[in-house]
């Protein structure tokens, strides 16, 4: 029970017609809806209506959609919301098309989250009967999925309290000034509702900014080959492939057309509620976020839409 | 084709048409602090201290508003030279680290000037007969 996953990603995008490129052909997301200067996207191997949505206009997040598991679970959350202090609202089914109804709230962080529990089933582009390993005809780098998203905020401790009590989420890893958790300022929290290493992260810097949002790959060798599509479509990387010490993912960070960064994200170990934080002083954040270079580039913490 | 100077030393770079500030620059073996280079960060923002830039790709509102657009600022990612312009960079100097790239770049420089040099007496002769 409880929140499953980050369902969709809603972003901005300064030209539609430029970001379909990126995110149909480049990272080849299945179109599966276009109306009302919005295009709505799935990965081959999500079965649910969509995870990305791009709208016109602007650049940075929207809003993020977390699903629970179960109806009732709605109720819940938002009474757990409520109990933390937040003020929540109530959406009906369609607001966001294809999506039920369900709760919305904006957090300290001013980055706004709904909680649903379902979408409309489309299913995976192998199906469930007897399905095949992958889609023959992938397009670009031929993303299965949505993985995560990385968000600012002035206040990490905060947010990392409101995704444990609203969310149920516990934290994986940390970047904090003492490893004493009650001496010490949060300066990054990464945190999950299952094995996944991490659903949503936070990093100190101005609210309700977006770092980036990720795409789950399997392996460096997917990780090499997206960052040679990367090479052929003339798509900015801001580093790698590389890996991360927090999480031991490799990963590539790149640039969509309007300069929302995104990531492929391959590995990471598994998360499990009663496995011992791992915690990063800062003169390790470097080794931490880029474990090969051990040094930040200028964009880390500068960059954000 | 443009010439872009950069203050204060005044080290100008030759452009081809439709090349952004920023695209022109490290071509040419410069660099200074840039972020996602597509217009989302704004943290290549520079001044416009002379000559005419021209947006030509659509620029959120939130990264470069009306008022800098006004006063001058020029997002150097997105901002592609109308002629010849002079711009200056903010708390920081132009680097200089390919020096290859700018040989090249400022032979590119030299043949245009020539060129146009050329080009500009010829039409005067013509002009005689």
């Amino acid at each position: 029970m409880g929140i499953m996953r980050m369902g969709y990603a809603h972003v901005r995008v300064t030209d539609l017609a430029e970001a379909k490129q990126h995110y149909a052909n480049t990272l080849g997301l299945y179109e599966t809806l276009s109306t009302d200067g919005k295009v709505y996207y799935k990965g081959w191997d999500e079965w649910d209506h969509h995870s990305v949505v791009l709208e016109e206009g602007g650049v940075g997040v929207v809003k993020y959609g977390f699903k629970v598991e179960y109806e009732s679970d709605i109720d819940l959350v938002e009474k757990r919301a409520q109990e933390f202090g937040l003020t929540v609202e109530r959406m009906s089914a369609g607001e966001n098309p294809e999506v039920s109804d369900g709760i919305r709230f904006t957090a300290p962080s001013e980055h706004v989250f709904e909680v649903y529990h379902s979408q409309t089933l489309i299913g995976t582009e192998v199906g469930t009967h007897n399905p095949e390993a992958f889609p023959r005809h992938l397009v670009g780098v031929g993303v299965p999925a949505l993985d995560h998203s990385l968000i600012l905020a002035e206040d990490v401790r905060t947010m990392e309290n409101m995704f444990k009590h609203v969310f149920d989420f516990f934290p994986t890893e940390r970047v904090q000034t003492d490893l004493n958790d009650d001496d010490a300022h949060y300066i990054a929290s990464w945190l999950t509702s299952n094995n996944q290493i991490h659903q949503i992260a936070v990093l100190e810097g101005p609210q309700g900014k977006l770092h980036h949002f990720a795409f789950k790959l399997q392996d460096w060798t997917e990780i090499g080959r997206a960052a040679d599509l990367f090479a052929m479509d003339d798509v900015p990387i801001d580093i790698g492939p590389t890996r991360h010490g927090i999480t031991r993912g490799q990963t590539i960070y790149f640039f969509d057309p309007s300069g929302n960064r995104n990531e492929v994200f391959a590995g990471g170990y598994p998360a499990y509620r009663d496995r011992p934080i791992n915690k990063w002083t800062p003169d390790q954040i470097a080794k931490g976020i880029f474990y090969h270079a051990r040094e930040l580039n200028e964009r880390f913490t500068t960059v954000s839409t | 084709m443009a010439n872009v100077a950069v203050e204060p030393t005044g080290e100008t770079v030759y452009l081809t048409p439709d090349e952004t500030v920023l695209g022109g620059l490290y071509k040419a073996g410069f660099a200074y602090t840039v972020g996602c280079r597509r217009g989302g960060c704004g943290i290549c923002k520079v001044d416009l201290v002379s000559g005419e830039v021209s947006h030509e790709r659509t620029v959120a509102d939130t990264v470069l508003t009306d008022a800098e657009r006004a006063t001058g600022t020029c997002l150097s990612c997105r901002a592609v030279p109308v002629g010849d312009i002079t711009i200056a960079l903010r708390g920081e100097e132009l680097r200089l680290i390919n020096p290859l790239l700018h040989s090249i770049n400022e032979r590119a420089r030299q043949r245009a000037e020539a060129l146009l040099h050329a080009t500009s007496l010829h039409s005067t002769s013509t002009h005689k007969e």
